[in-house]
């Protein structure tokens, strides 16, 4: 069964096919990520550590938390936003996020397993409920 | 041309040993600097798992496969880089194996099909561990990368294949 492994070396047509499906993937995930999410702005800041909720901030009062787990990140609440503006973690990709205000929109610091979420109103939270 | 158990063997260690080599060397280049995003790598250790996918067929792949994900978090990487590694590479190395089956595509398509297959993979993991569906925020990006990311592992593997077509008659003569 492995005798008829042939391989095509240069590019070809399928492979000009392949790449606009993972493109067209990717336009089409952030698509519908971005319209399900940060729409409305939220009012509550809610952080969580390994999925479990640690903490939960409102967004109208400026404050400034340090988040420690395996690193340390430094959150700030100003102006209706929240920004990780240090961390000690390698890639400080939750800190070239940027700031956020919408409700649903997140900060993520995988190092440290950290997410910040953006939510709304305390009784929005649950979707549903199974019996 | 049957080859050996022992060669088979011996070929299949060599390529594990390639593939840990490379996985680590390849965080010695500053790929997030360019593109700030977690996770980035240029898969190098993709070059293997083609290789050994069209030289050796699909079981000593996964076997190669499976054993570099478990020696690379020996050396380094520990229980969470390896539940990432190994779903990132098992989800690419089952959509590789589909696609090179496709007469229209090259190593360039399946390199390329490989690179978002491991990054959807990573994400479903990432999705379990932080306990939040919004890692999916990611997920464009990393795609949007591994375009680039499986071109470039892509070359990599016409260039290894085209040495090594001297000595097989396995790839399909070109125009």
């Amino acid at each position: 069964m492995e005798r008829e492994n042939k391989i095509r070396l240069s590019f070809c047509k399928g492979d000009a096919v392949v790449i606009s499906f993972v493109i067209m993937l990717a336009i089409l995930i952030g698509v519908v990520f971005w319209m399900k999410t940060g729409t409305e702005q939220g009012n509550i800041v809610v952080v969580y550590q390994e999925g479990e909720k640690i903490q939960e901030l409102s967004l109208d009062k400026d404050t400034e938390v340090l988040i420690e787990n395996y690193y340390t990140n430094k959150l700030i609440v100003r102006d209706k936003k929240v920004a990780i503006v240090e961390s000690d973690c390698p890639g400080m990709d939750c800190v070239h996020s940027g700031a956020i205000s919408g409700k649903g929109r997140s900060l993520v610091c995988l190092p440290n397993r950290v997410e910040i979420r953006i939510e709304g109103e305390v009784d929005s939270e649950v979707d549903f409920i199974v019996r | 041309m049957k080859k050996s158990k022992v060669n088979q063997m011996t070929l299949c260690a060599i390529l594990i040993s390639m593939a840990l080599v490379l996985s680590y060397m390849e965080r010695f280049i500053p790929l997030q600097m360019v593109i700030p995003l977690p996770g980035i790598k240029l898969g190098l250790a993709n070059v293997v798992t083609l290789m050994a996918l069209f030289f050796l067929g699909q079981k000593s792949a996964f076997t190669i496969l499976i054993l570099r994900c478990i020696l690379g978090s020996v050396f380094g990487g520990g229980i969470s880089g390896l539940a990432f590694s190994m779903t990132g590479g098992i989800f690419a190395m089952s959509v590789m194996c589909i696609f090179k089956k496709c007469k229209g595509i090259s190593v360039y398509g399946v390199s390329i099909l490989g690179a978002a297959a491991h990054n959807i993979g990573q994400i479903l993991v990432a999705i379990l561990f932080m306990g939040s569906v919004y890692v999916i925020g990611y997920l464009p990006y990393l795609l949007i990368v591994s375009v680039f990311t499986g071109m470039a592992t892509g070359s990599i593997c016409r260039g290894v294949f085209r040495i090594l077509k001297t000595n097989t008659q396995m790839i399909q003569n070109e125009k």
